[in-house]
């Protein structure tokens, strides 16, 4: 009941944002992206050519109007039809988005689960080799660019140049064979690059709450290690490790899955959403905007929820 | 008389700092017997709680370390003992409870959750036995409605009620000896004094030592039978209580019993100081530790370290003051 109210709440208080979200993404996409109108006229095209291409875009009404138009789609679900390829937007996003979930999951998973055990690792032997190498390792995995990174496992693992294990590109996706994969090769590049930030930033928040003194009472009581770090510490960590994990949601959504996607030629939403502001498919690209503006606020009702599941002296108010 | 339940000698404990090596306990030796409470009484700083905590094996380490002597309890040397077997004796043989019991506690998990976890370390107990264990502990340090408090977070308790579940989940496995460090510091005067008499009464039922360490000459008038009073690093006096308030020997015990409060005067935070300032750890003066601030200082004690001559009265001084 309570967690009913305050999800409503909650979303009630993400509406304002969504607008807010949307209305800057709107301004900016008028006004600095790119005109699809010349892509479409074609060469050499007369006055009237260009004016009835704009009308038919809706260029030709004024800005206002077009935003509340946006934002009656967005009410209404109706998103429009793609002005490259004319498909209805929201078929072009119920096939692209499950195809990014499925390549982008498991990098992200395993990414923050192996950060979080090598943090707990590194922490536990904190100031010796074992801690030591690791942060080694994390900085020079940080210092290399995440396109070295999946280029080199791209020639690695997928090229006559190395094992040749692994198609280069593309989704041709049947079964869960095919599914390993395509998917294996990003998933590598992305746990490669995520998980030296994501190690170091685990381990100094472990490091930290082993300085407390509920860590002290329990070693006084003869709690053994393995308990002490994986139940006790790790659950008092669990706030900011949720907090990284949920606030880079909308990150691998959306810078991760595009390059990902474009560099190993995957038809997902980060692909759909590149190709769309290159060639300035306002439709698809309002749609994009606006689901993550979503996302957003669904994220942030779901870590509060999460803060609250993990830690009893949060109130969900 | 009876043998000691522990006997610690020569026990020195150092600190790496930035600047430089810091021995926060130097050269303390004492025993502590079966059943009595000890107490162990200096200001801030004067490594009451590093003793402590190097009976049971806990000085962090690194910065720090055992950097001599030996503790002796149960027919073993402690300082010798592999963290394995140490890990055997914290919570079971010698508990510690501490000053903060805000902090001390787990914030995220029950306090049944934290009782049973400690029971079942030591005792081969399911976990249904656990609880009702604990909650009988519970009910034994005075916690109304245990049954229904074993299922609260730490937040959701007073502090002399946390304090009371340290206290109920340090005696869970009937230690020998229990260390207090300072354990109603941070609690009101009158919650102050119902959990020393409940510690008090426990100690004659559990029938364990305890050693209250506490700046406090008040608490320990109260509740111990002999007291060790701490400066610098080390032991400076040791008396049986009507003796060390009657007739105290060292400088610095008597500069201490002056600064307690009057009775119905408020009780001040910390001790009212005695003139000068402690010296710091780092530049240590050759000889007495504590001739800059007495009144009673001769020559010889700027050049050589008086020693304390015995265990159970005796003050480390050149010129005592006068029995
Ligand atoms: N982790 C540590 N690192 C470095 N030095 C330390 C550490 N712990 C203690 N010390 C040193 O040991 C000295 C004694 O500390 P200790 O905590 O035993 O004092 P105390 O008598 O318990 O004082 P208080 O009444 O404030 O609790 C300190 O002054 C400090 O210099
Ligand atoms: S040894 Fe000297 S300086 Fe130290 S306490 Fe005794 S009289 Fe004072
Ligand atoms: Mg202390």
């Amino acid at each position: 009941m309570e967690l009913l109210q305050y999800s409503l709440r909650k979303i009630a208080t993400g509406i304002p944002l969504v607008i807010g979200v949307t209305l800057i993404s709107f301004l900016l996409m008028v006004y600095f992206g790119p005109d699809k109108t010349y892509e479409l006229v074609g060469k050499n095209p007369t006055a009237e050519q260009i004016a009835e291409v704009r009308a038919e875009l809706g260029y030709d009404q004024p800005v206002a109007v077009r935003y509340l138009d946006y934002l009656r789609e967005l009410v209404t679900l109706d998103l429009g039809f793609s002005d490259s390829t004319g498909e209805r937007v929201s078929a072009i996003l119920a096939r692209t988005i499950p195809i990014s979930a499925a390549v982008a999951l498991p990098g992200f998973i395993l990414g923050n689960l192996f950060g979080v055990l090598l943090g707990l690792f590194a922490a536990f032997y904190r100031g010796v080799w074992p801690d030591k190498f690791i942060m080694a390792a994390a900085a020079i995995g940080m210092s290399i660019s995440f396109l070295i990174v999946i280029i080199a496992f791209q020639i690695l693992l997928s090229s006559s140049y190395g094992l040749n294990l692994f198609p280069v590109r593309g989704w041709d996706v049947h079964s869960i064979g095919d599914y390993v994969l395509y998917v294996t090769v990003p998933t590598l590049a992305t746990v490669f690059v995520a998980l030296g930030y994501n190690t170091r930033f685990y381990r100094s928040v472990i490091v930290e709450e082993t300085t407390r003194d509920y860590v002290r009472t329990a070693r006084a009581f003869g709690m053994p290690a393995g308990p002490l770090y994986y139940k006790l510490i790790l659950k008092n960590c669990m706030i900011p490790i949720i907090t990284r994990i949920m606030f880079s949601i909308p990150f691998v959504v959306i810078s991760g899955s595009l390059l990902i996607e474009s560099y190993f030629g995957i038809p997902g939403v980060g692909k759909v959403t590149y190709d769309a502001i290159v060639t300035g498919d306002q439709p698809i690209l309002k749609a994009v905007v606006a689901l993550t503006a979503v996302l957003l606020v669904a994220v942030q009702l779901l870590t509060d929820i999460m803060y609250r599941w993990v830690d009893p002296r949060v109130a969900l108010k | 008389m009876t043998e000691p339940l522990l006997r610690v000698r020569d026990l020195a404990v150092e600190f790496d700092t930035e600047q430089g090596v810091v021995r926060a306990v130097d050269g303390v030796s004492f025993d502590i017997y079966p059943e009595e409470t000890v107490g162990l009484v200096g200001e801030s700083g004067c490594g009451k709680t590093v003793t402590g905590l190097s009976l049971l094996g806990l000085i962090p380490q690194p910065p720090g370390r055992i950097a001599g002597g030996s503790i002796e309890f149960g027919g073993r040397d402690l300082v010798q003992t592999s963290e394995d077997e140490m890990r055997e004796i914290r919570g079971s043989d010698i508990s510690m409870i501490f000053q903060e019991p805000m902090t001390a506690l787990n914030p995220v998990f029950t306090i049944g959750t934290q009782m049973v976890d400690v029971l079942r370390l030591h005792k081969p107990l399911s976990a249904a036995q656990a609880r009702r264990e604990a909650i009988d502990m519970l009910g034994h340090v005075g916690i109304p409605a245990p049954a229904r408090r074993i299922e609260e977070y730490p937040h959701q308790l007073s502090g002399g009620q946390r304090q009371r579940v340290m206290i109920a989940m340090a005696l869970s496995c009937g230690p020998k000896l229990l260390v207090a460090d300072e354990p109603t510091t941070a609690l009101d005067v009158t919650t102050q004094a119902q959990v020393l008499e409940q510690i008090n009464k426990l100690q004659e039922e559990f029938r364990m030592a305890v050693i209250l360490v506490t700046h406090d000459l008040g608490v320990v008038a109260e509740t111990c039978r002999r007291a060790m009073v701490m400066y610098c690093g080390k032991i400076v006096e040791t008396a049986p209580i009507e003796e060390l308030f009657a007739r105290p020997r060292h400088p610095y015990t008597m500069g201490l019993l002056n600064s307690i409060p009057r009775i119905h005067e408020q009780r001040p935070e910390r001790l009212p100081v005695i003139p000068g300032r402690v010296p710091d750890l780092l530049h240590l003066p050759p000889g007495c530790r504590f001739a800059a601030r007495c009144e009673r200082v001769l020559d010889r004690c700027r050049a050589e370290q008086p020693e304390l001559s015995g265990r159970d009265s005796a003050a480390a001084c050149f010129n005592p003051e006068p029995a």
